[in-house]
């Protein structure tokens, strides 16, 4: 089910629904056949997620999806004790504990036999695997996308550095965890803040622009097949000229996407300054950038 | 292959990229992978490998251009006997200057020597210089270079003229390519290259000229506007604590995490004694600031000051430093005395000589060697100045230095976009490492900026 060269994975990619570039299809191949993690950059909306979750299609994997934030910790992302769990089984086991010390002749035997026992409750039974380690524990090999891994905090860093150089997860109370698959790894980075070397050193990384006008017309086209070529045409190339305005926030590929359904459902043939006005709201998401835009509609449309 | 490329890893560590062995060893199997003889694949995937962010992809680029295409043109086998005979004669002529001898390396397919001291003349820091200031220590020395490598040139032609070459069309061709190297030699003096900065955000703002208290430049304001802007900031202040205030409560409201509260029952044998809540607070930031305090723009500076310390609360400490053309650190003040008094005598005293010509260069410099140690991942560092260094050398690379210990730098310059490139300005060079530029020239401006920070 592995790729087989450059050209496979862009072929399975677009019957994915998903139309790679050379770039993204070479750095894919490479990192898959050398089981490296891939960090991918690049604007919002280029589709950074999409290529995760169209690679886990192409490979018949399941997503295991962790969303990175502020104050994520490893309780959230890698393990933790069912601390509830423990108590219970204490509470039920109560009784039991005296058929253990019981033929113990001084208290520090009682206590030795007491600690030989208390693998027992640190014993995988009381684990909680979160995403992380559900990832290397599943029986089937499966895609794991940490996505804005940007937006977790320096110290969560840390704890990504053993699983992503040998997919393994030490946990102090019994042990290091070894991977029973090893997972296709994505993380995604919108660039807030630089990531650390370690962390860089380990992956390999992966820069997605926002395409070209011919690759965002093969994907609107693909997305909706019924758009007439005049107009699409049109649309892709007013889409380029907003990108190049002094905005907030750029249109991305979505955008695009939406505002050609939006036309699709006016039923426009042909794009002109009013139907520009009118559905410019699908494509900005701020006023501010709305107003910026209005002001060279005849520019825009050209 | 392999040859080829550590020797490219070597190149890419003495211009600063970072290339590790384990690196290198991925390059390897990678290329394994895919056709090393497409040029195209093979600059991807050794670009995957060595360029990890997109900052450094602009540096991998030119690198690898310069390597690849630049310093490693094969020459005819028919030349190389001469190019030999001539890198020998040149070197019985050499003296010690080691960049002589890397230019020598150079010119016989050996650039690491002459990247490496050219890099550090790109990032060279000026020596402090006290009474007589310029910027023309880099540039003296790039000079030094060129006037090397035209002396080399001229050995050369004089070795070229004297010897016998063999076939009579060799010369011209043994000349041409000589002069090739050399030229490249020189580009590689004289240029540098610049990173990508595709996440910087700017925010030029425009004012509209409604002459309130609120839309008024700082520089504007008189004497009685700088006394009523207090009692507008302080009515900001209580409103901005109120938010904040709110935001903080969450730590003891809401749903309660179970699993929390019986690992903190443990200590006291399974009472719930201290009860923890699904909400967490977000975290407290940390805040570094440097303020210009020279003339043009030594009236934002107070305010912002003014903002940063009545809103102290909201952050998990302030540090904050003043410069013109020395950088003093003004903390302890905040920590004596009230907030008014402490801005009068930071800026008002004779702790700083406000009549020197700004520096930017120099102050980041003292700040390198003498505060780096206050930033770390959770440090924002703002910037409030013009950029305007007088045409002192701005060493923008410090700032680039900077940027690798904290975790964003937001520069704040009291101009409009469009005279950010004009004149003195070193916005442009100093924003290829900033997060975050944006103007703040009014209250308006700085009220939007630090809700921002602390919401």
């Amino acid at each position: 089910m592995d790729f087989q060269s450059v050209d496979d994975v862009q072929k399975r990619l677009e019957q994915a629904d998903y139309i790679a570039s050379k770039e993204i299809a070479t750095v894919v191949y490479i990192a898959l056949a050398t089981e490296k993690p891939i960090l991918i950059e690049g604007p919002a909306g280029v589709g950074k997620t999409e290529l995760a979750k169209a690679v886990a299609t192409c490979l018949e994997r399941r997503v295991i999806r962790l969303q990175c934030y502020e104050g994520l910790d490893e309780s959230k992302a890698l393990y933790e004790w069912e601390y509830a769990k423990q108590l219970l089984y204490t509470q039920m086991v109560k009784e039991r504990i005296n058929t253990v010390i019981d033929d113990a002749a001084s208290l520090s035997e009682a206590v030795d036999k007491i600690a030989s026992q208390e693998d027992a409750f640190f014993s995988d039974r009381f684990i909680q695997p979160r995403p992380l380690l559900q990832a290397i524990l599943s029986p089937d090999p499966v895609v794991l996308l940490i996505d804005e891994v940007d937006k977790s905090d320096p110290e969560f860093e840390a704890f990504l550095l053993e699983l992503l150089s040998d997919f393994q997860v030490t946990i102090p109370e019994i042990g290091t965890r070894k991977p029973v698959t090893i997972p296709v790894v994505f993380l995604t980075s919108n660039n807030y803040r630089d990531m650390s070397d370690a962390l860089k050193r380990r992956c390999i990384h992966l820069y997605i622009d926002y395409p070209s006008p011919e690759r965002e017309m093969e994907i609107v086209r693909l997305k909706l097949p019924m758009i007439e070529e005049g107009l699409l045409q049109q649309m892709i190339q007013a889409i380029t000229r907003i990108r190049e305005l002094e905005i907030k926030k750029k249109p991305c590929i979505s955008e695009s996407i939406d505002w050609a359904r939006a036309l699709l459902a006016l039923n426009t043939k042909q794009l002109t300054c009013e139907t520009v006005e009118e559905t410019l709201n699908v494509v900005l998401k701020y006023h501010q950038d709305t107003k910026v835009a209005k002001q060279t509609l005849a520019g825009i449309v050209g | 292959m392999l040859k080829i490329l550590t020797g490219f890893a070597a190149c890419c560590r003495a211009f600063d990229l970072r290339v590790s062995t384990s690196e290198v060893l991925d390059t390897a199997r990678h290329l394994a992978l895919v056709d090393p003889l497409d040029p195209r694949e093979f600059k991807l995937a050794v670009r995957a490998n060595f360029a990890k962010s997109r900052r450094d992809q602009s540096r991998f680029d030119y690198l690898f251009d310069l390597f690849f295409h630049g310093i490693r043109t094969d020459s005819d086998d028919a030349l190389s006997p001469g190019i030999d005979r001539i890198t020998q004669g040149l070197r019985k002529t050499l003296s010690d200057d080691p960049m002589e001898q890397a230019l020598v390396d150079f010119l016989d397919n050996d650039p690491l020597a002459f990247i490496d001291q050219i890099h550090a003349l790109h990032t060279m820091e000026e020596r402090p210089q006290k009474i007589f200031k310029s910027n023309m220590g880099q540039l003296s020395s790039k000079l030094g270079v060129m006037l090397q490598i035209n002396s080399i040139k001229s050995k050369i032609m004089a070795l070229l003229d004297q010897g016998d070459h063999g076939e009579p069309d060799n010369a011209g061709a043994l000349r041409e390519h000589f002069r090739e190297r050399l030229d490249r030699a020189f580009a590689l003096a004289t240029e540098e290259p610049r990173e990508h900065n595709d996440a910087l955000k700017e925010k030029p703002r425009a004012t509209n000229e409604k002459n309130q208290l609120k839309d008024k430049p700082f520089s504007n304001l008189t004497p009685l506007e700088v006394i009523e802007m207090r009692a507008v900031i302080e009515r900001l202040v209580k409103k901005l604590k109120d938010q904040v205030g709110r935001r903080f409560a969450v730590k003891n409201r809401g749903v309660i995490d179970i699993k929390k509260t019986l690992r903190n029952s443990g200590k006291f044998q399974g009472v719930p004694l201290n009860i923890a809540f699904k909400n967490k607070p977000p975290r407290k930031s940390s805040i570094v600031a440097l303020c210009d305090v020279s003339g043009s723009v030594w009236s934002g500076a107070r305010f912002m000051l003014t903002l940063l310390y009545s809103l102290q609360e909201c952050f998990a400490r302030v540090k904050s430093f003043v410069f013109v053309a020395d950088l003093v650190d003004i903390t302890g003040l905040f920590q004596d005395l009230d907030i008014n008094d402490a801005i009068e005598k930071a800026l008002g005293d004779d702790t700083i000589n406000r009549n020197a010509p700004t520096d930017y260069g120099n102050s980041f410099q003292q700040f390198k060697h003498d505060h780096m140690n206050v930033l770390n991942q959770k440090t924002t560092l703002i910037i409030l100045g013009d950029g305007r260094s007088n045409y002192l050398n701005p060493q923008a690379t410090i700032l680039g230095e900077m940027r690798e210990h904290c975790r964003r730098i937001i520069w704040l310059t009291p101009e409009q976009i469009n005279t950010w490139t004009t004149g003195d300005s070193e916005i442009a060079s100093y924003k290829t490492h900033c997060h975050e530029v944006r103007t703040c020239m009014n209250l308006n401006h700085l009220t939007e900026f630090i809700e921002e920070l602390v919401l």
